[in-house]
């Protein structure tokens, strides 16, 4: 095995996208997605003041 | 294979989330509760430069605690910042773990050496450098742009920091041959650039009328050290996982290459 000369970037992506469904795909993008918004994004009120503490000591943005 | 990954980064953020979480709760929390209670224009005792003449603005010298309607209690919004702690960990090892996976043969060093370069690159891109120009807020903090114009700033910072990463990652790379140090002081100057250029061209968007501005600095000083000690806690925490796996792991790789058509 040539670990050496085929592990390069490139090819992390392409053994990513030809050993995963593009099911499994949608739903790693989707992962990311959903936390990134329900955290970050979020700005109804009651959602957004529960998130009072965490969003002041993670230094997010939004207020 | 990037499951596999995936799987450790979820547990490296589980582990990381609980010591952030209990951080949320036990420090962070009664700390910002006491800036608002400053910010809010009571609480003598605790107040030094910052309180006397400015209270919050929409609360005209409040003489009990949080007029400064809230839709929610404390008790929930403890709860729920503590467990919004570990989501956000989870989320950071989860998105680390794919950048991992898909980066790991251009990273420098061993597995930990791996793991902490690419955490730094994350806690540059995703905090530090967007703090330059927008500073972890304080409660009080009053800011000259909305909310969306904000998060698009910080959505941009977020690109360049990752660019700047990129870029002096592949500079180590292409130059570390070279001697290791000279590369090291060449690979850092896209980071130098976009740092000073964040620090002196932007404006500065947040203030703190409200809050004295020694203890500004000591809450933000806290939101700097606890986010770089939570990337630096998922960074072990995955190497330690990842390396603990070890073997299998190359073997599932090799797996996963052999059954490539081959190009």
């Amino acid at each position: 095995m040539t670990v050496a000369e085929s592990d390069t970037v490139r090819n992390r992506v392409r053994i990513a996208q030809e050993t995963m469904t593009p099911g499994q795909l949608a739903a790693l993008l989707a992962f990311g997605a959903a936390i990134a918004f329900a955290l970050v994004f979020v700005q109804e009120p009651l959602v957004h003041d529960s998130l009072h503490d965490f969003r002041h000591a993670a230094g997010i943005t939004c207020h | 294979m990037l499951a596999d990954y995936l799987k450790r980064g979820v547990a490296a953020g589980l582990v990381a989330g609980v010591a952030y979480g209990l951080y949320i709760v036990l420090v962070a929390s009664p700390l910002l509760g006491a800036v608002h209670g400053l910010g809010g224009g009571h609480d003598s005792d605790h107040a030094h430069g910052g309180e006397a003449g400015h209270g919050h603005a929409h609360e005209a010298g409040g003489a009990h605690g949080h007029e400064h309607a809230e839709a929610v209690s404390e008790t929930t919004a403890a709860i729920v910042s503590a467990g919004s702690g570990v989501l956000w960990a989870i989320l950071l090892a989860g998105t680390f773990a794919i950048a991992y996976y898909l980066f790991e043969p251009a990273l420098p060093g061993d597995v930990v050496g791996k793991a902490l370069t690419l955490a730094a690159a994350g806690f540059f891109s995703v905090s530090l450098l967007p703090w330059l120009v927008l500073p972890p807020m304080v409660p009080g903090a009053e800011a000259s742009l909305g909310i969306d114009a904000r998060l698009a700033t910080y959505a941009g910072l977020v690109a360049a920091g990752a660019l700047a990463s990129g870029l002096s990652l592949a500079g180590y790379r292409r130059l570390a041959a070279g001697g290791r140090y000279r590369a090291i002081a060449l690979a850092s100057l896209p980071i130098a650039v976009v740092v000073i250029a964040a620090a002196t061209l932007a404006p500065s968007i947040v203030t703190q009328p409200a809050i004295a501005g020694d203890l500004v600095t000591a809450v933000q000083g806290a939101t700097v050290l606890s986010q770089a000690a939570l990337w630096a806690c998922l960074a072990g925490c995955f190497a330690w996982f990842h390396r603990r796996a070890g073997n299998a792991g190359t073997d599932r790789l090799e797996t996963d290459a052999a059954s490539l058509p081959t190009a």
